[in-house]
């Protein structure tokens, strides 16, 4: 089956300061692909330019069939991509103007079934709607990143990083929802250092210095001698 | 005794409409993208002599003026925004630029100013809209000035209308709280902050026009001075928050009343000490999300 999405050739950094180098992958319809990266590996800088947040300074993106580098971030969100960033929530405003935000180009009534829906999946979030986005605690303010992200009907969901900061327990709740979501034919590219995410990725690429250095199965990741010394300490697995 | 006391409250929460219009065209601009726009007072200014010369030399009634004002500003507003802003967030140290840059408009508008309207102080008259005297507590206040307070209180409502009932408010108040999440979810923030800064200066030639009549006669180098009030207004109710410049007119409004009225010979520094006792008591403004740390 074709790519969903297909990124080559990515080349981008900061100022002068070049982060990736030649990074490529793609992500089928359905899959749920972990790009594995410890700190400072890039995995944010390469969301970020997917999205169109950061600008390439060479390379391609499409998606859905359609180049995608020339759109900017408007554009991608509108064909189907999402970005759950670290942050994943606007603070000062209350949940329900979050999820709102996350759906902006709904029509009124595909908002309305929408935020439905998310309320039903997170009952908290209706309990807290009024609420200050910034009243919520850790694990709640990823489930409003989710179901912000979740908003716009996405048919790949960038995550970067969605367990930073969670306590294990929250880590699990965040990896069952993720196996939750499997039935709605949506991709999944989710950036990670956990290698508890292994646990949902139907693939995996291992970023480092901005650099791809591995691409397959998990399978294949935990027979690979470099890689597994590097992830998972010389005698796991 | 008593009814001063309320005669100040009534009079400044009034008064406070017209301080938060003031610090709401800079606060917006402030919100969308956290620099400030150093030349808000001398656009003030400019809105003033809008409805002077209008009035001196044609005798057009300044409600239309302001109708007028609030269409030029806005799209010289989005007109800065889209030579300047996309710049300035591309250079090294955007918001040191931004004070250079904000300031340089700044005094390129006072010294043309001057050299249009001259250096006098002008005045209006005060009768422009009819003689019908509102009497609270025993106390007058005259035609334009309810006017004016009535206006204020317009715009203020219809400001809060966008903000927080419409889809486009809704996504200014996302690009204040956190530009990149906004982008995130598809907005494109530099339409929203462009529309943003239209209005800014909108609401800045609204209080513009009506400044000769809220704070008498009116100058080119009026500039600054306003530009400082605002600034204190809007860093007293919390800077970025919308709701909170309301707040803090109202606050400043009221401490002035106080001050003319007890302590009058202390009112020129009612905005300093107001402002430094917030800072104290509360650096993030009476809405902020407590203490700031720099
Ligand atoms: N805004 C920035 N300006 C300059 N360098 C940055 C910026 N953001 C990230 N970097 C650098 O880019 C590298 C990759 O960062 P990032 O993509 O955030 O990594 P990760 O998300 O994998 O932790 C790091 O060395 C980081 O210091
Ligand atoms: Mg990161």
């Amino acid at each position: 089956m074709d790519a969903l999405l297909r990124a080559k050739g990515m080349n981008t950094g900061y100022d002068q300061l070049q982060i990736l180098w030649d990074a490529a992958l793609d992500v089928k319809a359905g899959e749920r692909v972990v790009v594995l990266g410890s700190n400072g590996a890039g995995k944010t800088t390469l969301l970020k330019s997917l999205i169109g947040i950061l600008p390439l300074w060479s390379g391609t993106i499409e998606f859905d069939g359609h180049s995608v580098d020339r759109l900017r971030t408007d554009g991608r969100v509108r064909r189907g991509m999402a970005y759950m960033s670290e942050v994943g929530i606007i603070a000062d405003l209350s949940v329900e103007d979050n999820l709102r935000i996350g759906g902006y180009f709904s029509s009124r009534d595909a908002l309305k079934s929408k935020m439905e829906a998310m309320f039903k999946e997170f009952p908290i979030l209706r309990e807290r709607r009024m609420e200050a986005a910034a009243s919520l605690s850790g694990g709640q303010r990823k489930m409003l990143a989710a179901a912000r992200a979740l908003m716009g009907d996405p048919k790949l969901l960038m995550m970067d990083e969605p367990s930073a900061g969670l306590s294990p327990l929250l880590v699990t709740e965040i990896l069952r929802l993720v196996k939750n979501l499997e039935g709605r034919n949506m991709a999944f590219l989710i950036a990670e250092q956990n290698i508890k995410f292994l646990e949902v990725a139907t693939r995996v690429y291992v970023l480092d210095s901005g650099r791809i250095i591995f691409s397959g199965t998990v399978d294949e990741l935990q027979t690979n001698d470099a890689i597994r010394r590097a992830y998972f300490g010389v005698d796991a697995v | 005794m008593e009814t001063i006391l309320a005669y100040s409250i009534i009079g400044g929460i009034l008064f406070g409409f017209f301080y938060a219009l003031l610090g709401l065209g800079l606060n917006l601009v402030f919100g969308v993208l956290k620099m400030v726009n150093l030349a808000h007072g001398d656009f003030v200014m400019l809105g003033a002599y809008g409805a002077y010369v209008a009035y001196s030399t044609s005798h057009i009634n300044p409600l239309i003026t302001i109708l007028v004002e609030i269409v030029a500003f806005g799209i010289v507003g989005m007109a800065l925004y889209y030579g300047i802003v996309p710049r300035l967030l591309k250079s090294h140290d955007p918001e040191m630029l931004s004070l250079i840059l904000f300031f340089g408009v700044s005094q390129a508008i006072e010294a043309l100013a001057t050299f249009a309207f001259g250096q006098n102080t002008q005045t209006m008259n005060p009768n422009v809209f009819g003689n019908h005297p509102l009497v609270i507590f025993g106390q007058q206040f005259q035609t334009a000035w309810w006017v004016s307070v009535l206006v204020s209180a317009v715009a203020l409502a219809l400001l809060y209308l966008f903000l927080y009932r419409s889809k486009l408010g809704r996504a200014t108040r996302a690009v204040m709280g956190n530009r990149e999440e906004t982008a995130a979810s598809g907005i494109n923030v530099n339409r929203v902050s462009t529309i943003a800064f239209g209005i800014g200066l909108a609401l800045a030639g609204i209080a513009g026009a009506l400044t000769p009549f809220m704070l008498g006669g009116i100058y080119t180098t009026m500039g600054v001075g306003i530009t400082v009030t605002s600034f204190a207004i809007i860093v007293i109710g919390a800077l970025g928050n919308p709701l909170g410049t309301i707040i803090g007119g109202i606050v400043y409004g009221v401490a002035q009343f106080l001050m003319q009225s007890y302590l009058p010979s202390w009112s020129a520094m009612a905005p300093f000490v107001l402002l430094l006792i917030i800072l104290l008591v509360r650096p993030g403004g009476i809405l902020g999300k407590g203490a700031r740390y720099a």
